[in-house]
């Protein structure tokens, strides 16, 4: 948690290996991802980390099944494995019923629940969510951070920014930062 | 990425905006219907020129005066440094004195006024040797041709006779012709079959007039008679080569310091061959040039593309698809769309060029070769139009791209 500009988006940049930090250590996995080059970045974001944005980032141009099914298909996965898969993970977030709707045909709460299945296709180890609830209303907001609590009790990493001192309530550590450094830290 | 699925995608972006993807298009397609409609022309053209220089006896030695080099670096020139060479009885004499020539048939050609029933045209006139003519092309439709003994006789072409004076001229008629001041009448004694048109380079056969040389000496009226070309045939047209060095070795004799040539139909045919060839690239590069255009335009469109799609290259490059995997996506698209446009362009350059051929008289012909040169060109200007903005979107940084509105 932290007001705007204390660093937390550049922090889950960082973690999220979308950017390198200027001076410092950040240790994925016990690997020092700071020489890494782009091509190895792109393989740990691939195969360890999963992204939920508070704008969802949905592609507006493909269904909702290719939208979940895209990181297999980046990290060349088979066609059927693909597709058992991403029905699966649809159904789970309960949207079975909405495949081969375009993104734009779905409310928020939908939207970010697709974003959610994306973000798991890949089996990550790590889920990085930024404001994942700061565009959805009270409902959708209890809908996403119920997924999200089952997927922790499941034994996921979920590294999350919000704003909402509510959402905290369910987390087991948080750290609060201003001005680019951490001022609390709570477990 | 594995191919097939980005083809997946590119299929899936042409689809969704089909707009976008007909007028991207359409400059290739018209690009490479130009190169293909330019190249057939021009291959007509060659293939029309050379199968009328196929019905010429390509075996006939023209010695001429003047310097005229046929060569296969290039197009013929004339050079002037040297007088050149005049031909008399001597030099038809001592040709026909080498081996391995049949004959030689001089000719001397001038330009004359023709008068009929007080009528006026200004028609070419050549005098030949009537014995020596047989192996030529002339062949007599009505009357007959001339003999050596000739004098103020005339052999006119099917087109003196049919279509110069809308008036038919028949064997027995008299017609005048003028040299200058100098007026005299012959009678006509045949006339010639009709021949397609132009078969013989650069003089129309079939409004051609021929007379003895003796006649054409008294018409010119000068003291000095010239020969103007010696044709010479020879006995085996394998060793035709071999005849040409002979006639230039045993006519400088007589000709120290005077310039002459001696070329074949064949020899001429293969620097026109250079030419020709010349003139259908030529023509395929104005093609080329409107195919420059629309690859402009692709280009353009896919900078716009790209733009348009920034958030979504950086989703794709969070979710772990690499630089390659981004440029890959865009450069295939580029080259898909050329790719198709380019097929299209073949159809239709192809139907347009056969239409050119039997509705507008030009001669035009697609080839195997033309179609290649259209689709490789085609495929070679969309992918390259691809590369800049394909590189420029591999090239975001997944945060800024992400951040983008």
């Amino acid at each position: 948690m932290g007001p705007s500009g204390s660093g937390k988006s550049t922090l889950m940049n960082i973690v999220g290996c979308l950017d390198r930090s200027t001076n410092g250590k950040f240790l994925l996995l016990g690997q020092d991802v700071s020489n890494l080059n782009d091509e190895e970045l792109a393989h740990l974001r691939r195969e360890v980390l999963g992204f939920i944005f508070q704008t969802f980032n949905l592609i507006d141009r493909i269904s909702v099944f290719k939208n979940v099914e895209l990181p297999m298909v980046i990290n060349e996965i088979p066609r059927e494995r693909r597709k058992e898969k991403t029905v699966e993970l649809l159904k789970a977030v309960g949207l079975g019923h909405r495949m081969d709707y375009n993104p734009l045909r779905l409310s928020g709460g939908e939207k970010q629940r697709v974003a959610i299945a994306r973000a798991l296709i890949n089996d990550p180890k790590i889920i990085i969510a930024d404001e994942p609830t700061g565009n959805l209303d009270l409902n959708s907001t209890h809908d996403v951070m119920r997924i999200l609590n089952e997927l922790n009790n499941e034994g996921k990493t979920i590294i999350m920014v919000t704003h909402n001192p509510e959402i905290t309530e369910n987390c087991g550590r948080v750290i609060r930062l201003r001005d680019g450094r951490i001022i609390e830290e709570a477990s | 990425m594995k191919l097939a699925d980005i083809l997946e995608y590119v299929g899936i972006s042409f689809t969704a905006d089909r707009f976008k993807t007909l007028m991207s298009s359409l400059g290739i397609i018209i690009g490479v219907m130009a190169i293909v409609v330019m190249l057939s022309v021009g291959e007509g053209l060659y293939s029309g020129v050379f199968s009328q220089f196929s019905q010429l006896n390509l075996d006939v030695i023209h010695v001429i005066p003047g310097t005229f080099s046929a060569g296969e670096h290039g197009p013929p020139t004339f050079r002037s440094t040297e007088e050149p060479a005049r031909f008399t009885d001597n030099d038809v004499r001592a040709l026909e004195g080498i081996a391995g020539i049949k004959q030689a048939a001089p000719r001397t050609s001038t330009q004359a006024i023709i008068q009929f029933r007080n009528k006026n045209a200004s028609i070419s006139l050549t005098a030949v040797s009537p014995k020596k003519e047989d192996d030529l092309w002339i062949k007599v439709a009505v009357g007959r041709f001339l003999t050596d003994s000739d004098d103020k006789a005339i052999v006119i072409g099917n087109g003196v006779s049919e279509n110069l004076f809308r008036m038919k001229i028949s064997p027995g008629n008299k017609i005048g012709l003028y040299n200058k001041d100098n007026y005299q009448e012959f009678k006509v004694v045949g006339v010639l079959e009709e021949e397609k048109e132009s078969t013989s380079f650069g003089n129309n056969p079939n409004t051609a007039m021929y007379v003895t040389h003796k006649a054409m000496k008294d018409f010119l009226g000068e003291d000095n008679y010239y020969y103007d070309t010696i044709e010479v045939t020879a006995q085996d047209p394998a060793e035709i080569e071999t005849v040409v060095d002979r006639i230039k070795e045993a006519l400088k004799r007589y000709h120290k310091n005077e310039a002459f040539s001696a070329i074949t139909a064949r020899s001429m045919l293969s620097s026109l061959e250079s030419i020709l060839t010349m003139i259908k690239y030529a023509l395929g590069g104005i093609g080329a040039v409107s195919l420059l255009v629309g690859g402009i335009g692709i280009s353009n469109v896919m900078m716009l593309t790209v733009k348009d799609r920034i958030r979504e290259i950086g989703v794709m490059k969070a979710l772990g698809a690499t630089t390659a995997d981004i440029r890959r996506q865009y450069i295939l698209e580029a080259g898909v769309l050329g790719l198709v446009s380019s097929l299209i362009g073949i159809l239709l350059g192809s139907i347009a060029s056969i239409a050119i051929g039997s509705l507008g008289g030009l001669p035009s012909l697609v080839t195997l070769q033309s179609i290649a040169i259209g689709v490789m060109f085609g495929i070679f200007t969309t992918t390259i139009a691809g590369v800049y903005p394909a590189n420029k979107a591999a090239k975001l940084d997944p945060i800024e791209a992400l951040r983008a509105e």
